[in-house]
């Protein structure tokens, strides 16, 4: 049978003979009503980071999102659950046979730290993380998170760009894309990896995906400075002050030939907002202005052994993060965790094998200057406009694995949570089961974390598309709901 | 229940005398059409039509008329299959016990006679009045124009006032519309303008400065012609397109993922492409290639493929290992369809696609096309010759004789016996090998039972059971019979029968399906007295990963029961150290030696093998794929009906059936997508090529041309220019030359208020639009400058980055270049979610996604790295040295020289003053520095 020739009379037919679909109707006239129609940021080309006006008021101007690499537990956190405790050493019902992403579950294992109940709320947290703990009034816990994979990278992946594929833009270059930047010295979309390394999904993290490169995260932090920012010693400031003056004199002359081309004139004010940004970056990564009880406040100041060396350079990213969000960067994107090296749970909160004293670790380094962080954005009024979004890529079993002291990947209910402008504060929403396993109580997909996100600022997650490949992409790809009862 | 809202009672009241009359006489039977109309309507009627009839209809599905019933909802599913109530969608929905998916959602449920009736309807053939006539009313057709069959348009006349400028057929099209929209076109651009854009366009690097004068002074009149095909017949010329190609084919080096990890031999497909483009292979051909080039005496072809990013993540959890497979072939469905048709073909795999007419089923009719192809390498069979396939056979010999040999040493060599640790406890398993002695037992079989590994599912090359009198009785061929809880598959050196073949070493080992923990079970022939177990990982010391750390080793009694007779528990704990060949270190000294030789042989050997074999990362194909299933809303778990391999069915069918062959579904693909009469594969083509040229193409969404996609702007144009390049034998070149030669193409780029008003974007051509270089363009124009560029074809790439291996890859912007990193960015080892730390800025792309289109920011990064990278400096000071070479001490010849090989152009008065002026201060170093950063050297004009 040669194909092609009657292309206009066809008959499709599925395996029964029935089924086909007429799609002469669906051609032109469902164009317009399959989606809400998208909302597209007008970008100058000449300053892509100008701010824009987001859908509806806005409950928060900016975010900071902080991410714990390795899939942090819930179970030794922040979702308390007795019965576990209870029935501690026993199979977990119905878990017979189940396999998890390294194999075979063990039973039951209470979190080997006590819960106790915090602040006004009575908030139950455990003693890995008592800083965070005692702030618990200012957060709002989501503990019903669920995810679609149980790997790491696709997992981060799913977190950060709302795809298990690599190729998404982040939901941070989301935001800028749409809101662009208050701030035109610094970049608008910052990352500050750990002081052990980046995350291993880093470029999809931070990544613009397939949104142009203007909106993609620009990563330093407090040791690590912007790569390229700073004149190479071969130059003296002197040539280099003139150099910049040089280029800028023939790029003028050239752009008579071509008056009003906005790509040229765009790349001649890329070239100003490099210097300002030279001048700039290095400014507010420099800690060094900050007071001793800030630094004591963060944990900055600690020394002495290599879990304290480390806390102290997560505290001064913490510190940096603060500053960022002081000056209104859009969003600031702070890693507690790196990419898995020295083994499993080493350099993150993958605790697979041995969890508490691995643990015992990843909470002294993470909990103190995490908390002083929201403290300290607190008691400078920055929470007023600030979202906080704690979040990590799924959660642990609440079984030990079968021979090991360690706890699986679990993507089917875990717990971030979110602090400051737009969200309640002291408030829980939705539950796992009795155990911490899986999310029964008002189960909140990923995609609705991320809805939830960019409607605090301002943002109608279906209408923030960008047309890629023959498609309007979202952030939420085809799903979410914003998880109203949260929203303050 | 309510009485239906919307019916008039007298309707009802007419339905019901008419069939009053029918069922006096007989009651129709469940497979007479009239049984519908009698017993079932009312039923759908009472209980579906207030979403599902004639004023709502929820999800698109409509079931108060025959082809509503025929035709489904717009999930894809059909709504029942004849014959088969137990198999049918709508039997499930009202028949579910879940409040979420049970129909009607709200009011009564369907009664169980009801029901009942509704299975005997779909058991008698659901035969309806007037089906046939809905099934015919459902054919699938398309008004969507490029779905068309390519028209030869007849060449408009061109007015008067154009007549210079339409010179060419291309030109009179474009005249045409410019006319239309009351724009002229600009001049030609002057000659060293239009040089610099042929070189720019074509090679991604600018002309020499000897080249420029040549064509300067050329005063033949066909001197531009000749010079198009100076640039057409030059290999820049496929090195520079190919990495076109690679966008569209989403090509990288690495796997993308968690683990990323390199991909050493996926470069011979962009050797391919690069071969092919210089070749002109006729695109049909090159096409076809690429789907099924296993066929065709091309093996580096099928890269296409599998060059997509590859999740090697592996996880005992079934459902995750679905999806994983899903997302794979989706990625090969995808990209065909962008790639060759410029379809979205990823739409249908949920739902029939919203906007083109691609229904769920041709999905997975195209994904059972591809239901053969598996992520991985195979030797490239073009490379082999008779002499190198002689070769490897003896070398293959040659290889087991010396295995052969190296084994019988291992089997002498004494067990080497740690000296025991304080706790009184045994040595710790090694990957290499460990002894079980205990109190002799009568057997009838062991069961070795695995409960942790180092790492991943466990690996065991050998176990070897030992009766009294010291013989292996565990030997296959001995008549022992191997079994075990599973074993990973796909891969030819993992299998269980390695596991008591008497050969050692990862090549002839087994791997457990499931991570962590095992069993395998070796029964004897007749039952024996055992006295020690050996077994091991790795013996030949070259893996130590995946090995069993805690176990258990039982035997089976011949009566019934079992006993431990071994275990880790008395073992000191695993420490996951490499241990060497060790038993061979036990050897008397002359033995050891020859040994080691061997191994240093069987190395040796190894590597020759591994370059005759030319092994690359091209795809690995199963003859008799697995079944494709349609899957309901996509899910892995929600499988359908069977799907055999096919094209879109609003463009014909293969007639192909499930049970064909891998190669014959890639090659009739191929063959249905080459069609001369296939309205979208040249029209995709040319349009890509004209992209290439002015920036945007005549449809501005090169690799969609559905009804989200953008319109032609010169649609008369496009199809000539489809028609004229299937005349020409699918020639890209031909192509290319024609529209190298249209005085549309040679236009100057000076901007025109009045014209800009009009058409700002120049859409229609009224001049050439200048835009920024990508990445690949500056960073070698950057080295072209300043003369370091390394022009080297061919072979593995370069690295901008440091990689530092673990079980996950780690890539690091490299900060210092030498020499073997200057070469054309096409060479690049272009890592996955990692960006080079100073082109990386430049909306490069990484491979994770088809990029059939490239975003052209200008950002403060791009300017910091072009302005302070270690990379610019060093080609800065590169170019110093040229320049001090070539123009000497003068800084009129110096600043000269420099204008000519940035711009092909000398300055004029006022830059060669400020040159001067510039480099007197401060030096050429910076001057060259500062000639980077200047627009015009980023940009074509």
């Amino acid at each position: 049978m040669h194909p092609l020739l009657n292309r206009r009379d066809f008959l499709s037919h599925t395996a029964t003979g029935l089924g086909g679909i007429a799609l002469t109707h669906l051609l032109g006239r469902d164009r317009a009503l399959a989606n809400p129609v998208p909302i597209r940021p007008e970008i100058n080309p000449a300053n892509p980071n100008a701010p824009r006006a987001p859908h509806f008021a806005p409950r928060a101007k900016r975010v900071l999102m902080i991410f714990c690499s390795g899939a942090v537990s819930q179970i030794d956190t922040f979702d308390y659950k007795p019965e576990l405790i209870k029935r501690h050493g026993e199979p977990m019902p119905g878990a017979e046979g189940l396999i998890t992403f390294q194999g075979a579950q063990g039973n039951l294992n209470r979190s080997p730290w006590e819960f106790r109940p915090r602040g006004q709320s009575g908030k139950m947290v455990s003693d890995l993380v008592p800083h965070l703990g005692a702030l618990a009034d200012e957060m709002c816990f989501i503990h019903s998170l669920t995810g679609k994979t149980n790997t790491h990278g696709p997992g981060e992946n799913f977190m950060a760009t709302g795809f298990t594929l690599d190729g998404f833009p982040s939901m941070g270059a989301w935001a800028t894309y749409a809101l662009g930047s208050e701030n035109d010295t610094l970049p608008a979309y910052v990352a500050i990896p750990d002081p052990r390394g980046a995350p291993q999904s880093a470029g999809n993290f931070w990544g613009p995906g397939f949104l142009p490169a203007a909106f993609q995260g620009t990563d330093f932090n407090a040791t690590q400075p912007l790569r390229n920012l700073t004149r190479p010693s071969v130059f003296t400031e002197q040539t280099d002050r003139a150099s910049r003056e040089f280029i800028a004199t023939l790029n003028r002359h050239h752009l008579e030939r071509f008056p009003g081309d906005s790509e040229l004139a765009a790349r001649i004010s890329s070239y100003e907002l490099a210097a300002r940004m030279q001048l700039s970056v290095p400014e507010v990564a420099d800690i060094s202005s900050e007071p001793a009880h800030i630094l004591k406040m963060y944990g900055a100041d600690e020394a002495g052994d290599p879990v304290k060396d480390l806390k102290a350079a997560y505290a001064r990213n913490c510190i940096l993060a603060r500053r960022l969000v002081e000056k209104g960067v859009r969003f600031v994107q702070l890693f507690n965790g790196a990419y898995q090296t020295g083994g499993e749970g080493v350099s993150n909160w993958d605790g697979h094998k041995s969890l508490e004293p691995q643990y015992v670790k990843h909470g002294e380094v993470m909990d103190q200057p995490t908390a002083a962080l929201l403290k300290d954005l607190k008691q400078r009024g920055l929470l007023a406009d600030t979202l906080v979004v704690w979040c990590t890529e799924f959660g642990r079993m609440p079984t030990f694995q079968k021979g090991a002291s360690g706890r699986d990947h679990n993507p089917n209910g875990f717990t971030a949570w979110l602090a400051g402008a737009g969200v309640k504060h002291g408030y829980t929403y939705g539950a796992t089961d009795e155990f911490g396993y899986k999310a029964v109580e008002k189960v909140a997909p990923v995609y609705d974390f991320h809805a939830t996100i960019l409607e605090i600022l301002g943002l109608r997650h279906t209408q923030l598309s960008f047309y890629h490949n023959g498609i309007e992409r979202r952030l939420t790809d085809v799903h979410g709901n914003v998880l109203t009862d949260i929203l303050s | 229940m309510t009485a239906p809202k919307h019916t008039p009672l007298w309707t009802a009241a007419l339905t019901l005398l008419l069939f009053t009359s029918k069922s006096l006489s007989a009651t129709p039977t469940p497979a007479d059409p009239a049984f519908f109309n009698a017993k079932i309507r009312p039923i759908l009627e009472e209980h579906c039509f207030d979403c599902h009839g004639p004023e709502k209809q929820k999800n698109k599905l409509r079931l108060d008329n025959t082809v509503g019933v025929v035709q489904g909802g717009e999930s894809g599913e059909p709504l029942l299959q004849a014959g088969l109530s137990a198999e049918s969608y709508i039997i499930k929905r009202v028949t579910s016990e879940n409040p979420k998916e049970v129909m009607p959602p709200k009011g009564d449920k369907l009664s169980a006679e009801q029901v009942e009736l509704l299975r005997n309807w779909i058991d008698g053939g659901a035969k309806m009045h007037g089906k046939e006539e809905a099934q015919a009313s459902l054919r699938i057709k398309t008004e969507h124009w490029s779905f068309q069959p390519i028209k030869t348009p007849a060449i408009p006349g061109a007015p008067a006032s154009l007549k210079t400028f339409a010179q060419s057929e291309i030109d009179a099209f474009v005249a045409q519309k410019l006319q239309g929209k009351a724009l002229a076109p600009s001049p030609t651009a002057d000659r060293a303008t239009l040089i610099r854009r042929l070189y720019l366009v074509m090679h991604g690097m600018p002309p020499s400065p000897e080249e420029v004068s040549a064509f300067l002074d050329d005063n033949t009149p066909d001197a531009y012609a000749r010079l198009v095909d100076r640039v057409l017949a030059s290999p820049r010329y496929g090195e520079r397109w190919a990495r076109h190609w690679m966008d569209v084919v989403r090509y990288a080096d690495t796997d993308g993922f968690e683990r990323n990890r390199e991909r050493k031999t996926a470069y011979p497909y962009r050797d391919y492409l690069i071969a092919s483009l210089n070749a002109d292979k006729p695109y049909s051909q090159f096409l076809k290639e690429q789907l099924a080039g296993d066929s065709l005496g091309v093996d580096a072809a099928t890269g296409f493929l599998v060059a997509g990013p590859f999740d090697s993540v592996k996880s005992s959890d079934k459902n995750l290992t679905l999806m994983q497979r899903q997302d794979e072939l989706a990625d090969i469905v995808n990209t065909t369809g962008t790639a060759f048709l410029g379809l979205t073909m990823g739409c249908a795999r949920c739902h029939n696609h919203k906007f083109d007419p691609i229904l769920q089923k041709d999905y997975y009719a195209m994904q059972a096309i591809f239901a053969g192809v598996h992520p991985g390498e195979r030797p490239l069979r073009e490379k082999s010759t008779p002499e190198t396939a002689l070769k490897l056979a003896e070398l293959k010999i040659l290889e087991d004789a010396k295995n052969r040999e190296l084994d019988a040493y291992r089997k002498m060599a004494p067990v080497s016996k740690p000296a025991a640790s304080s706790g009184g406890k045994r040595p710790p398993v090694t990957a290499v090998l460990n002894e079980e002695t205990f109190e002799p037992v009568e057997a009838k079989a062991v069961r070795f039972t695995i409960e942790a590994t180092a790492g991943a599912e466990p690996c065991i090359d050998e176990i070897e059971v030992f009766d009294s009198t010291g013989k292996n009785i565990a030997l296959a061929s001995e008549g022992a019979k191997a079994s075990a809880s599973g074993t990973l598959l796909g891969y030819a050196i993992h299998k269980l029968e390695h596991i008591n073949d008497g050969q050692f070493g990862n090549e002839h080992s087994w791997i457990a399906n499931t991570k962590g923990s095992a069993w395998i079970q070796i029964d004897f022939p007749s039952p024996s007295q055992i006295k020690s177990v050996r077994w091991s990982r790795a013996r030949d010391g070259r893996h130590s990963d995946r090995v069993p750390t805690q176990y258990k080793i039982e035997a089976v009694i011949p009566d019934g029961g079992s006993k431990q007779i071994a275990s880790s528990q008395d073992r000191e704990p695993f420490t996951g150290k490499r241990s060497a060949d060790a038993t061979l270190a036990n050897l008397p000294p002359a033995e050891a030696a020859a040994a080691e030789k061997i191994k240093k042989e069987l190395a040796d050997l190894k590597t020759e093998m591994s370059g005759l074999s030319h092994v690359s990362w091209v795809g690995r194909f199963d003859q008799t794929p697995a079944p494709t299933h349609r899957l309901y809303r996509g899910e892995p778990t929600q499988e359908r009906e069977l799907v055999a391999p096919d094209s879109l069915s609003v463009l014909g069918t293969l007639g192909l059936d499930t049970q064909t062959p891998d190669q014959v579904r890639r090659l009739k693909i191929a063959d249905w997508i080459t069609s001369p009469e296939n309205p979208l594969t040249s029209r995709v083509l040319v349009n890509r090529l004209w992209h290439y040229i002015f920036g945007t193409g005549i449809v501005d969404t090169p690799s969609d041309f559905g009804l989200n996609g953008g319109r032609p702007t010169h649609p008369e144009l496009l199809d000539w220019l489809a028609a004229d390049f299937m005349t020409h034998g699918w020639s890209i070149k031909h192509t290319l030359r024609r529209i190298l030669l249209s005085s549309t193409f040679q236009q100057s780029s000076a901007p025109n208020d009045t014209a800009a008003r009009v058409d700002a974007d120049g859409r229609f051509l009224w001049r050439y639009t200048p835009r920024r270089l990508e990445a690949e363009a500056i960073r070698d124009s950057m080295l072209a400058v300043s003369g370091a560029m390394d022009l080297k074809m061919g072979g593995p790439g370069f690295y901008l980055m440091d990689v530092v291996n673990e079980n996950v890859m780690h890539y690091f912007p490299k900060e210092k270049y030498d020499a073997a990193d200057f070469r054309r960015m096409v060479y690049l080892f272009r890592i996955r979610a990692a960006q080079d730390g100073v082109f990386g800025a430049f909306d490069c792309p990484d491979g994770g996604s088809v990029m059939a289109r490239r975003s052209r920011s200008n950002t403060p990064l791009q300017a910091l790295n072009l302005f302070n990278s270690s990379f610019v400096t060093q080609q800065s000071e590169l170019l110093s040295q040229r320049l001090l070479k070539q123009a000497g001490n003068s800084p009129v010849a110096r600043a000269s020289l420099a204008f000519q090989l940035f711009y092909g152009r000398n300055p004029d008065a006022f830059e060669e003053k400020n040159s001067i002026a510039f480099i007197g201060a401060h030096g050429l170093h910076s001057f060259a520095r500062s000639l980077f950063n200047t627009s015009e050297f980023l940009f074509v004009f």
